[in-house]
C-alpha cells in the first residue's frame, strides 16, 4: 500500500489520495462497480493514469487489465492530465449542419490545438463531441457546464476569454 | 413527508391542482421560467435572476415563480409564462433579464402584455 | 471580427424622420463619444418599424427592448441607465395600445395546434422538480390502477392492446417483450430504462427526463408489476447533468412518498430504482451492451439468443425499454389500451416524438400522431426551411437511417413507411437538410461515426466501416475511383449481416440510402469532381466559383475592386464571360446562393459588383482573331449559347456564321428582357465585341425560310443549334384563341419589335390586364404592360414562395403598383364582341407535395369569379419552335420539343456534324446556362473536328497573368448586403429607363471588403 502511494504523490496530494480511498470503499464489492469509481474518480482527480488504475483495480479486487479496459473503451475517462477548463464542440449531426465545424477549426487556428489536446497554459482542454441534445441551439459549444447556444464563429474568442 | 395512501394520493391532486391554478386567493400571478437543456444554454437563469431581483426590489408577494421544462419550441428559447389570475397564460419568447423586467414592471405589476415578446396566449394542453 | 455590445436601433422610416429622429440620432452620436462607448456600441439607422406613431423609435439589442417618443434630451438619460446601468428607463418604454385580440392563441400557431401530445402532455406545464404538480395532472394514477385492480397478465393484455412499439428504433411491441420477461423464470428480474440517447441529432429522451421524470418511474413501476420485477435501472449518459439531477429528484420524492420502494402504496409491491451513469459510449445504446456496461465492464454486445427476457442483466430476465416507451405507460394503463390504439395507422399506434432540427424555421420537439406525413412535420409544424432555401431531405434514425427526399413529403411516416423507404424509425431524431448540404458529404459524416463508435467486437463492422469511411473520404476528396459506388454497395450487406449488434448492422444504412436517392451527386464527385451544394472543399478553390456555370473568378475580381484596379478586373470577366455587363443585371446570380459569407449575415452582392466593373473601366479592345482553319461553321440562334460559341470558335481561328431570324442579334436578351433591365446599348456593345473577333451575323434568315436545312446542312461542315425558346405554352382553357389573349414572350417580342406604336398608344393592351404566371417573363411582362398605363394584376396559381421568379423582381414589380393574387388560376376566357372582356378564375388551396418540394394548388370548388379585363398575357411557360428541323434529318426532337443529345455528350445532337445548347436543349432555362451551354459547344465542336483530323487537342493561348492581391480583414464585422440604388418618381413608371443605378465607388469597395476571400489558401 506504501509503495503504490509513493508513486501516486508525486502526482497527487495526499488528500486526493483519501477521497480517492473513500470512493473506493463506498463501491467495493458492489456488482458494477467499477465504472462509477471510475467516474467519481476522475471527478476528484481530473485524470486517470495507470497509478490511479492499479490503486483502484487493488481496492476492488480486479485485474489491471479489466480497469485499464474499461477506462479505453469509454470516452469519458481520460488518461492524460487536462486543462481547468473543458471546451467540447458539438459536431452532432445538427450543429454540424448548422456550421459546428468552423467553430472547432476557430479553436484549433487560435489556441493551436488539436482534438484532445490541451493547451500550453493548461487552460483548457478541447474535444469534439457527437451531440449533447441542444440541437435546437446549434452550433453550440460546452465550456465545462455552461452551454452556449447559436454560437458564430467570430464569436468564439470572445466566449473562451471570459473563462480564467 | 411521510408515506401517503392512495387515498392522499387523490387528495394531493385535488389540492395541487387547485394551486396551479391560481384560486386559493393569496396569490395573483404565477410565472413559469422554461427551464430545460435549451432554455438554460440560452439563458433562462439571467431571466429567472432578474425575475427574482424584480420581485424582491418590489416588494410584492403575490406573485409566484416556478420553473418547468422545456415546452417543445427550443428555437425560439428562452421561453416564460405569466399567468394572471382569470386571465389566459401569456407566453414570452426569445426572453432576457432586461425583457423580463420589462415585463415584471409593464405586464405583471401593470397588467399590460409586452406585445413585441409575445409568442402566443393560452395553454397547449386544454385539461 | 468586431463585436459590439450593444445595438442601438433607431427608425431612419420617414415618420420618425419627421418627428426628429435625426436630432436624436445626432445626441446620441455626441453622447456615446462623451463616455467613450462608441467601440462598445452600435448605433444603426433601420427602416420604418410601422410604429410611426410612436415615433421617434429606438430599438437596444441584443435585449430587443423599444422606447418610443425619444427625445435629443432624453439621451443622456437613457444611455446613463440603460447602457451604462443596464437599468430600463421606464418613462419611455414602449407600451402596447390594448390589442390583446391580435395575440395568437397557442391553437393558432401550426408548431403547436398539429401537435398530438401524450408523452409530453406535462411540457412546460408542471415543475418538474415538484411531484405534487404531476401527481395534480393524473400522475401515478396509472400506477395505482395496476397496482390495485390488475393481474400482471392484464397490465402485458392492455400493452399488446394498445399496439405500442419500443420508441428506441427497433419497433419491437412492448407488449410481447413485456409478456416474455413475465413468462421467464426467476424470483429476480429486472426493469432497465435507456436514457442512454446517442443519436446525434436526437433528444427527445433527454427532454422528457427533464420535463417530466415522474412519467418515467411511474412507468417502469408499471412494467415492474407486469414482469414481476423489484428492481430496476435508469442506464443515462452522463452527457445529461439535468436530466439525471432531476431523475434524482424525483426518485427521491417518490421514494420519500411511498411511491417507490417497499410495499408501494400500502399495495405490498415492492420496486427500487437507481441510476446508472454511462460513461460515453455509442454502442451502450446497444440493450446487450448496455447491460454489459451496468455490470462495469467495456459495454460490448453479446450474441443473441439467449434474449434478455430469459437472461439479460446479471444473466437474469430483464426487460429493456427506452424513455419515450415508459413515458407512455401510465396514461395508457389509465385509460387503456383501445384509448391508447385509438390514433395511428395500422400497425403503427399511438404518437411519436419528434427531435425536429437542421435547417427549420421551428426547431424543437414535436409529437405527433404515427402517420402524420413527412411534409406536415417540415413544413407546417417546423416551419419549412429559413432563407427561403430549398427542402433536400430530412435523416431520420440518425447514423442508423437513412435520407427522406422530396420526391416522399407525402409519406405518411410509420414504421412500415419510413423502412420501406431505406430509413428506419430509430429513436425520433429528424433532421432536416436544405439544398446547401451534399450527400456525400452526409454519409462520409455518419460512417465516421460509426467508425469511431464500432466497438471492435466483430470484424467485419471494426474494418469495414473503416474500409467504407476511406472510400467516402477519398470521393469528397476529389480522389473517387470507377467502381467506389458499387464497392460501397457490395460491402454494405456484408457488414449488416455479418455483425452482432444494431450499430453495425444498421451503419452502412445512410451510405445505402444517400447512394438510393443521390447516386447522381456520387457520380458528380467522382467522375467531374464536382460537389453541387459547394460543400466538399477539396474539389474546388471558392463556393460561388463553384457554383457558377461557367465558373467565373468571382473572389479575383471583387478583390480587384478593392484594389482599384478595374481594368483588371474587366479583363478578368471577359476570361470567362462574353457577356459580362449583361450578366452583371440579368443574371440569376447562382453564385451569390452558396456564398459563405450568406452564413453570417448576407451573401455578397457579386451580380452587382460585377456590373459596378462593367460600367467604371474601359472595355478592353477587341482585336479580330484570323481564320486560321479550313472548317467552315454555322451557328442557328443569335441568343447568348450561340453568340457563345461563335465567339470561341472563332477565337480558335474558325470561320463562323450565325443566323439570326429577328432583325437583331441578342435572343431573348434583346426580344424579352425589357430595356429597363437591360438598355440595348449595353447588349450591343457586347455582340459588338463578337463580331470584331470576325464573326458575321445575318440577320432575317430563318433556317426553313430565308435558308433551308438541307443548304445549311450542305455548305457547313458542323452547325450549332441554338435557336431558345421563343413560343409561350398554352394555358389549356377555353376561350384562349380569342383575340386579346397574348403569349408572354410573344407580347415583349412584338413590344420590342415595335417600341414606338405601342408607347404612342398605337398598339395596345386596354386600360386592365391579367397576367398569368409566375416567372420572371411573366413580371417582364406585367412590369412593361403597367408602364404602358395599364392597370395590372398578376396572377399566380401558387403563393408567394413557390414563385420561380428573381425575389428583387417580385418586390420591383409590387414596388411599382402591380397587384399580385396568388393561389388563383384561370378557367375560362370571357369574350364580349369577339374581344377580351374578362377572365374566370378559381381560389386554389395548397394539398400535397409535388416532385418539386413545393405544395399542389388544387381548385376550391364553388370559388369561381370573374374579372373584367381587356388583355391578358399567358406567361406560363415556354418551349422552343424546332418546326425549322426535318423530320428525316437524324437530329431528333424529344417529346418536349427540345433536341436530343447523344448519350454521354453535353452538346452533340444525334447527328455528329450537328450540336445543340440553350434553352433548346433544357427549356427555359437561364443567360448564364446559355453562355455555359456555348462554352461547352465549342470545345466539344474544336475537340471532334481536330479528332477527326488526327490533330493534337487545342493548347490554350497563355494568358497575360494577373496578379490577385490577398486583402483579408481580420476583423470583419457583420453588415448587410449592400442596397442597389434604384430609379424612384413618376419617371420610373412610365419610361423605360433602367431601373437600377449601379453601386457608387464607395458602394462597391465597401461592398468588396465584406468578402471573406473562400479560395485564399494560408
Amino acid at each position: 500500500m506504501k509503495a503504490e502511494n509513493d508513486e501516486l504523490i508525486k502526482e497527487f496530494s495526499a488528500e486526493k489520495i483519501d477521497q480517492l480511498d473513500e470512493i473506493i470503499a463506498k463501491f467495493k464489492g458492489k456488482p458494477g462497480g467499477l465504472i462509477p469509481v471510475l467516474e467519481e474518480a476522475q471527478v476528484a482527480l481530473e485524470y486517470l493514469p495507470v497509478s490511479i488504475q492499479k490503486k483502484i483495480a487493488k481496492g476492488l479486487n480486479l485485474p489491471l487489465s479489466r480497469v485499464y479496459g474499461v477506462v479505453t473503451f469509454y470516452s469519458f475517462f481520460t488518461m492524460t492530465p487536462r486543462g481547468r477548463h473543458t471546451v467540447r464542440v458539438c459536431l452532432g449531426t445538427a450543429c454540424y449542419v448548422r456550421g459546428g465545424k468552423a467553430l472547432a477549426d476557430v479553436i484549433e487556428k487560435n489556441f493551436g490545438v488539436r482534438e484532445g489536446e490541451t493547451t500550453l497554459d493548461r487552460k483548457f482542454t478541447y474535444e469534439s463531441v457527437r451531440c449533447l441534445g441542444a440541437c435546437g441551439l446549434g452550433p453550440v459549444i460546452v465550456v465545462d457546464n455552461d452551454v452556449h447556444g447559436r454560437v458564430k464563429p467570430g464569436k468564439v474568442k470572445d466566449i473562451l476569454n471570459a473563462y480564467n | 413527508m411521510a408515506k401517503i395512501t392512495i387515498e392522499d394520493l387523490k387528495k394531493i391532486k385535488e389540492r395541487v391542482h387547485a394551486e396551479t391554478a391560481l384560486r386559493d386567493g393569496h396569490l395573483r400571478v404565477k410565472v413559469t421560467v422554461h427551464m430545460g437543456t435549451c432554455g438554460i444554454a440560452s439563458g433562462a437563469k439571467d431571466v429567472m435572476d432578474s425575475l427574482l431581483r424584480e420581485i424582491e426590489e418590489a416588494g410584492v408577494s403575490d406573485v409566484s415563480v416556478t420553473t418547468s421544462g422545456c415546452m417543445g419550441l427550443c428555437s425560439r428559447e428562452p421561453l416564460v409564462t405569466v399567468e394572471i389570475l382569470n386571465q389566459d397564460p401569456i407566453k414570452y419568447e426569445y426572453m432576457n433579464s432586461n425583457k423580463m423586467r420589462q415585463v415584471f414592471k409593464r405586464h405583471i405589476l401593470e397588467g399590460e402584455i409586452q406585445n413585441p415578446f409575445v409568442l402566443a396566449r393560452g395553454a397547449e394542453t386544454q385539461k | 471580427m468586431k463585436v459590439f455590445r450593444s445595438h442601438l436601433l433607431i427608425c431612419g422610416g420617414t415618420g420618425c424622420h419627421a418627428s426628429g429622429s435625426l436630432n436624436v440620432k445626432k445626441a446620441l452620436v455626441a453622447e456615446l463619444t462623451k463616455r467613450k462607448l462608441s467601440e462598445e456600441i452600435k448605433i444603426v439607422e433601420t427602416g420604418c418599424n410601422g410604429f410611426c406613431a410612436m415615433g421617434p423609435i429606438m430599438v437596444v439589442y441584443p435585449e430587443g427592448i423599444i422606447y418610443m417618443l425619444v427625445t435629443a434630451e432624453d439621451i443622456p438619460e437613457l444611455v446613463e441607465e440603460h447602457l451604462i446601468k443596464g437599468r430600463i428607463l421606464e418613462r419611455l418604454l414602449y407600451r402596447e395600445p390594448t390589442t390583446e385580440e391580435i395575440i395568437p392563441t397557442m391553437q393558432d400557431i401550426p408548431f403547436f395546434a398539429l401537435q398530438e401530445l401524450r408523452v409530453l402532455r406535462n411540457r412546460g406545464l408542471i415543475d418538474p422538480e415538484k411531484i405534487e404538480e404531476y401527481i395534480a395532472r393524473d400522475g401515478y394514477q396509472g400506477m395505482v390502477k395496476a397496482l390495485t385492480e390488475m393481474t400482471a397478465a392484464d397490465i402485458v393484455q392492455e400493452v399488446l392492446t394498445s399496439g405500442l412499439r419500443g420508441r428506441g428504433g427497433a419497433g419491437f411491441p412492448t407488449g410481447l417483450k413485456w409478456k416474455f420477461a413475465a413468462a421467464s423464470a426467476g424470483d429476480v428480474k429486472y426493469v432497465l430504462c435507456n436514457a442512454d440517447e446517442g443519436d446525434p441529432g436526437a433528444f427527445m429522451d433527454r427532454s422528457v427526463l427533464e420535463s417530466d421524470p415522474h412519467a418515467v418511474l411511474e412507468g417502469m413501476v408499471i412494467a415492474a408489476k407486469a414482469i414481476g420485477s423489484n428492481h430496476g435501472y435508469i442506464y443515462c449518459r452522463a452527457e445529461y447533468p439535468l436530466a439525471i439531477s432531476r431523475l434524482n429528484i424525483a426518485i427521491d420524492q417518490a421514494k420519500e412518498m411511498g411511491l417507490l420502494g417497499r410495499n408501494i402504496l400500502g399495495t405490498g409491491f415492492d420496486f427500487d430504482l437507481e441510476i446508472y451513469q454511462g460513461a460515453g459510449a455509442f454502442v451502450c445504446g446497444e440493450e446487450t451492451a448496455l447491460m454489459t456496461s451496468i455490470e462495469g465492464k467495456r459495454g460490448m454486445p453479446r450474441p443473441r439468443p439467449p434474449f434478455p427476457a430469459i437472461a439479460g442483466l446479471w444473466q437474469r430476465p430483464s426487460v429493456l425499454n427506452n424513455v419515450e416507451t415508459l413515458a407512455n405507460i401510465g396514461q395508457l394503463i389509465l385509460r387503456g389500451g383501445a384509448w391508447y390504439a385509438s390514433v395511428g395507422t395500422e400497425k403503427s399506434k399511438g404518437t411519436k416524438v419528434f427531435a425536429l432540427t437542421g435547417d427549420v424555421n421551428n426547431v424543437g420537439l414535436v409529437e405527433v400522431p404515427m402517420g402524420t406525413t413527412l411534409g406536415t412535420i417540415v413544413f407546417d409544424i417546423g416551419g419549412g426551411i429559413p432563407k427561403g432555401k430549398k427542402f433536400k431531405a430530412a435523416q431520420l434514425g440518425g447514423p442508423s437511417g437513412g435520407m427522406i427526399p422530396m420526391q416522399h413529403l407525402n409519406a405518411p411516416i410509420d414504421y412500415e413507411k419510413v423502412a420501406e423507404l431505406g430509413a428506419i424509425m430509430g429513436s425520433g431524431g429528424m433532421i432536416v437538410m436544405n439544398e446547401d448540404s451534399c450527400a456525400v458529404d452526409m454519409a462520409r459524416f455518419f460512417m465516421d461515426f460509426c467508425q469511431d463508435e464500432s466497438c471492435g467486437k466483430c470484424t467485419p463492422c471494426r474494418e469495414g466501416t473503416k474500409r467504407m469511411l476511406q472510400i467516402l473520404v477519398n470521393i469528397t476528396q476529389g480522389k473517387g475511383k470507377e467502381g467506389d459506388i458499387e464497392l460501397l454497395e457490395e460491402m454494405a450487406p456484408i457488414i449488416k449481416d455479418a455483425s452482432l449488434c444494431g450499430l453495425g448492422q444498421t451503419a452502412p444504412n445512410p451510405i445505402l440510402s444517400t447512394i438510393r436517392y443521390f447516386r447522381k451527386e456520387y457520380e458528380d464527385h467522382i467522375r467531374n469532381h464536382r460537389c453541387d451544394a459547394a460543400v466538399c472543399t477539396a474539389l474546388f478553390k471558392s463556393p460561388c466559383q463553384h457554383t457558377c456555370p461557367i465558373e467565373m473568378d468571382i473572389p479575383a475580381y471583387i478583390t480587384l475592386i478593392r484594389a482599384n484596379r478595374m481594368e483588371d478586373a474587366y479583363k478578368m470577366l471577359l476570361r470567362t464571360n462574353p457577356f459580362p455587363s449583361v450578366c452583371g443585371r440579368v443574371c440569376d446570380h447562382k453564385c451569390q446562393t452558396k456564398c459563405r459569407r450568406g452564413k453570417m449575415d448576407e451573401p455578397i452582392a457579386i451580380k452587382f459588383l460585377k456590373r459596378f466593373i462593367t460600367d467604371n473601366a474601359p472595355r478592353p479592345k477587341t482585336e479580330p482573331v484570323p481564320v486560321t482553319r479550313k472548317e467552315k461553321i454555322a451557328v442557328v440562334g443569335a441568343g447568348p449559347a450561340g453568340l457563345t460559341a461563335a465567339r470561341d470558335l472563332a477565337l480558335r481561328g474558325y470561320k463562323v456564321t450565325v443566323y439570326e431570324e429577328l432583325s437583331e442579334p441578342g435572343g431573348m436578351l434583346r426580344w424579352a428582357i425589357p430595356a429597363y433591365r437591360l438598355p440595348r446599348n449595353i447588349l450591343a456593345n457586347e455582340i459588338a465585341d463578337v463580331t470584331a473577333l470576325g464573326v458575321e451575323i445575318k440577320c432575317n434568315i430563318r433556317v426553313g425560310r430565308e435558308l433551308s436545312f438541307s443548304k445549311l446542312n450542305k455548305n457547313y461542315d458542323y452547325v450549332y443549334l441554338a435557336p431558345g425558346a421563343h413560343k409561350s405554352q398554352k394555358m389549356g382553357v377555353e376561350g384562349e384563341d380569342i383575340p386579346g389573349v397574348h403569349g408572354g414572350v410573344e407580347f415583349l417580342r412584338d413590344f420590342n419589335a415595335h417600341e414606338d406604336a405601342w408607347v404612342k398608344g398605337e398598339k395596345t393592351l386596354g386600360s386592365k390586364v391579367a397576367v398569368i404566371g409566375g416567372g420572371n417573363s411573366a413580371i417582364d411582362a406585367a412590369r412593361v404592360a403597367l408602364r404602358l398605363g395599364t392597370d395590372v394584376t398578376i396572377l399566380y396559381r401558387r403563393e408567394r414562395k413557390d414563385m420561380p421568379a428573381a425575389d428583387e423582381e417580385i418586390i420591383a414589380a409590387e414596388d411599382e403598383g402591380i397587384k399580385i393574387e396568388y393561389l388563383v388560376a384561370p378557367l375560362k376566357i370571357e369574350a364580349k364582341d369577339g374581344k377580351v372582356s374578362g377572365i374566370t378564375c378559381e381560389r386554389m388551396k395548397l394539398g400535397e407535395f409535388d416532385r418539386s418540394g413545393r405544395k399542389k394548388p388544387v381548385a376550391i370548388p364553388g370559388s369561381a369569379f370573374t374579372l373584367s379585363v381587356d388583355a391578358i398575357v399567358a406567361s406560363i411557360g415556354q418551349a422552343p419552335d424546332l418546326t425549322f428541323v426535318p423530320k428525316d434529318s437524324g437530329v431528333i426532337v424529344n417529346k418536349w420539343d427540345c433536341f436530343d443529345l447523344a448519350k454521354g455528350s453535353k452538346s452533340r445532337t444525334t447527328d455528329a456534324r450537328f450540336y445543340a445548347g440553350g434553352d433548346a436543349v433544357t427549356g427555359p432555362d437561364t443567360v448564364i446556362g446559355a453562355i455555359a451551354a456555348g462554352h461547352q459547344a465549342a470545345r466539344d465542336m474544336d475537340a471532334a473536328i481536330r479528332m477527326a483530323a488526327g490533330e493534337p487537342a487545342y493548347e490554350e493561348p497563355t494568358i497575360e497573368k494577373i496578379d490577385i492581391p490577398l486583402i483579408i480583414d481580420e476583423e470583419g464585422e457583420e453588415a448587410p448586403q449592400g442596397k442597389m440604388p434604384e430609379l424612384h418618381g413618376p419617371e420610373r413608371k412610365t419610361s423605360f429607363v433602367e431601373v437600377e443605378l449601379g453601386f457608387t465607388m464607395e458602394d462597391a469597395v465597401k461592398e468588396a471588403a465584406r468578402c471573406l476571400r473562400c479560395d485564399a489558401e494560408i
